[in-house]
């Protein structure tokens, strides 16, 4: 009883106090290093000194682990740890790609919807949810299967479509939570135009959903990638993706487990860091959120 | 300057919500004017169209399934259609608002000083150090302690009072004429109420503007307006100077007003004294007088017809009832 009080004491000594600042773990900033280092290897895999991810070396197929090729070699000879280096490449302009055409297009109608309201906001919701009756991977499927010859340009486009309604729906309802509150009417009534409150008053309030939104969009991407090229959809070989060499190496999983081990990880774990990050942002802005 | 001599001048005001169940007349023709340096308190029960008849002053008003008609001249603007483009003009610069919930009325992620400075830059033209400037001094001026070191926290850093300042201190930085405060210190405790309606008044002299304080307590607007006006279902039941209205109030609703506020010197354990029924359904007002159905003095006209605001005998002082009290039995001490 008591020491409940003086916890309740402590909570609102902590609220009046100005200025501190929540800490996001060192888990968090592990994750964050992955993927920083995801990205360096995708941008500068041509200057790093790995090996050609293509040159086929009939001397050592099917090779486990070593020295000389990190994560063994395919039943081509090809050394899988340049394959998933620049493999990262196909799934991260994928999903940032995707991603772009995704929130480029959903998040400024979303944002804009909410704060209209009205007829704009109706036609548009309408024709999203209309959007959002196809499933999603069926029709990417569908589409992809005929739209040939095949490149990462059509996969980023046909996904990023796909995307927009998702993210129309997640921006429009953090938009619609922050437009009816009167900090935005006393904006108004300050005289700011309806550009200047979308930007400055909603946009940076709709942020952090939308960012971890997005983290959660690329990972979904990535996922989707690998389905993708599980059904011989993904970009074409030899190219190397994260996806591909999974398919791949199915038909040889008895002879060479390594070539399905590798990729997997680097795939898992690039999901789990994104998912991990996104959690963890969220939470950090939620908590703030509920103190306001 | 124009020819009205008087700030804002509000005529036959009507704000009426199209609603599935047929119209709804939240203001039904409301009538008055305010000079300069006035301040004005407009009190009655929830529901019975005050905010409603601030924020229609403000041409604030939702885009559909509304209609306002009559006038509102605010220093000869005509607020009453009027586009936003139009009204943009005078907000913040001729009238500012303030809100009743300082914890939603300003911006989450925004620091409070920077609210201040945007208006400053963007409708005053100032240069960031000017602004600055300006913005630590209107925080000084509501009341901020330490202005300079406060001027960069977040919202949530501060305590309900302290937000309300910052509100009023944004709420000023255009140097408007007039303040519409929508139940300004409803969210607040009450020993910060006092503290933020003396703040009002305070810099009400000092930026010579007039003050509308709209309120559902009549402690509230007792010793800080110059006039009231009462509101019932939408239409003022009476008007006139806060002493006026206090010690000899007519109509019967604002005396059940003034009787609901409970006295220190009433004994203790006493019973809260209470309006007797409910505020009426606006979608279907009686013929007659709105009150008459909680009215203890209501006769049978005053079901059947609506009284009209009748002057009383103080110029300034009007009315609308049918059975007013006799101005003796109204004085109140």
């Amino acid at each position: 009883m008591s020491s409940s009080l003086i916890v309740h004491e402590m909570v609102e000594e902590a609220h009046d106090r100005p200025a501190r600042k929540k800490k996001l773990g060192v888990l968090f900033w592990i994750c964050v290093g992955w993927l920083v280092l995801n990205f360096i290897g995708a941008i500068f895999a041509n200057v790093l000194p790995l090996e050609d991810p293509l040159f086929q070396n009939y001397a050592v197929v099917n090779a486990g682990p070593s020295l000389h090729h990190l994560f063994g070699t395919d039943d081509l000879g090809r050394d899988i740890f340049a394959r998933i280096v620049f493999g990262s490449r196909v799934s991260i302009e994928a999903s940032l790609g995707s991603m772009l055409i995704g929130f480029g297009i959903g998040a400024p109608l979303g944002m804009l919807s909410a704060y209209r309201r009205g007829k704009f906001d109706s036609v548009v919701t309408a024709v999203m949810y209309v959007l959002l009756a196809f499933p999603a991977i069926i029709a990417t499927i569908a589409v992809l299967s005929f739209w040939t010859p095949r490149s990462l340009l059509k996969i980023i486009i046909v996904v990023g479509v796909a995307s927009i309604p998702l993210v129309y729906r997640v921006i429009r309802g953090a938009t619609l939570n922050y437009s009816t509150r009167d900090f935005v009417v006393a904006a108004k009534v300050q005289g700011a135009t309806d550009r200047r409150i979308l930007m400055k008053e909603l946009l940076p309030n709709v942020a952090p959903v939308g960012v971890s939104f997005l983290l959660i969009g690329i990972a979904t991407v990535v996922t989707l990638e690998g389905a993708l090229a599980f059904l011989g959809l993904s970009v074409n070989p030899p190219t190397p993706s994260w996806g591909n060499m999974i398919n791949e190496s199915i038909s040889i999983l008895q002879t060479n487990p390594w070539l399905a081990v590798f990729p997997s990880l680097a795939m898992c774990l690039f999901l789990l860091c994104l998912n991990f990050i996104g959690d963890r942002l969220r939470s950090h802005f939620e908590v703030s959120e509920g103190k306001i | 300057m124009t020819d009205h001599p008087k700030l804002l001048v509000v005529k036959d005001l009507r704000t009426t919500f199209a609603t599935p169940s047929g119209p709804l007349p939240a203001v039904g023709g409301v009538s008055f004017e305010l000079g300069t340096n006035e301040t004005l308190g407009i009190v009655g029960e929830s529901g019975s169209g005050k905010t409603v008849l601030s924020r229609t002053i403000m041409g604030l008003q939702p885009r559909r399934n509304v209609e306002v008609t009559g006038s509102v001249l605010l220093k000869g603007f005509e607020v009453v259609g009027a586009s936003e483009k139009e009204k943009r003009s005078i907000w913040g610069l001729e009238v500012a608002m303030i809100f009743q919930d300082p914890m939603t009325s300003l911006n989450p992620v925004m620091r409070i000083g920077k609210q201040i400075d945007e208006i400053l830059r963007v409708r005053q033209g100032m240069d960031r150090r000017a602004a600055k400037a300006r913005a630590v001094e209107l925080l000084e001026l509501v009341g901020i302690p330490s202005p300079a070191e406060r001027y960069g926290v977040f919202p949530r850093e501060l305590s309900g009072g302290m937000r309300q300042r910052v509100v009023i201190a944004t709420a000023l930085a255009g140097s408007p004429q007039l303040l519409m405060a929508d139940e300004p210190t409803t969210g607040l405790d009450v020993t910060i109420q006092a503290q933020i309606l003396n703040l009002l008044d305070s810099v009400k002299e000092q930026m010579k503007m007039s003050v509308v304080l709209v309120t559902h307590d009549l402690g509230v607007v007792a010793t800080r307006t110059s006039r009231i006006i009462v509101m019932y279902a939408g239409r003022i039941v009476e008007i006139g100077s806060t002493r006026e209205v206090f010690r000899r109030h007519r109509m019967p609703y604002t005396r059940a007003l003034l009787d609901a506020i409970p006295k220190v010197s009433n004994p203790s354990h006493s019973r809260l004294v209470a309006i007797p029924g409910r505020p009426p359904n606006l979608l279907d007002l009686p013929t007659g007088c709105a009150f008459a159905p909680r009215c203890a003095y209501a006769t049978d006209i005053c079901r059947v017809q609506r009284p009209r605001l009748e002057p009383a005998e103080e110029s300034g002082h009007a009315f609308a009832c049918w059975n007013p009290l006799p101005v003796a039995e109204g004085a109140l001490t």
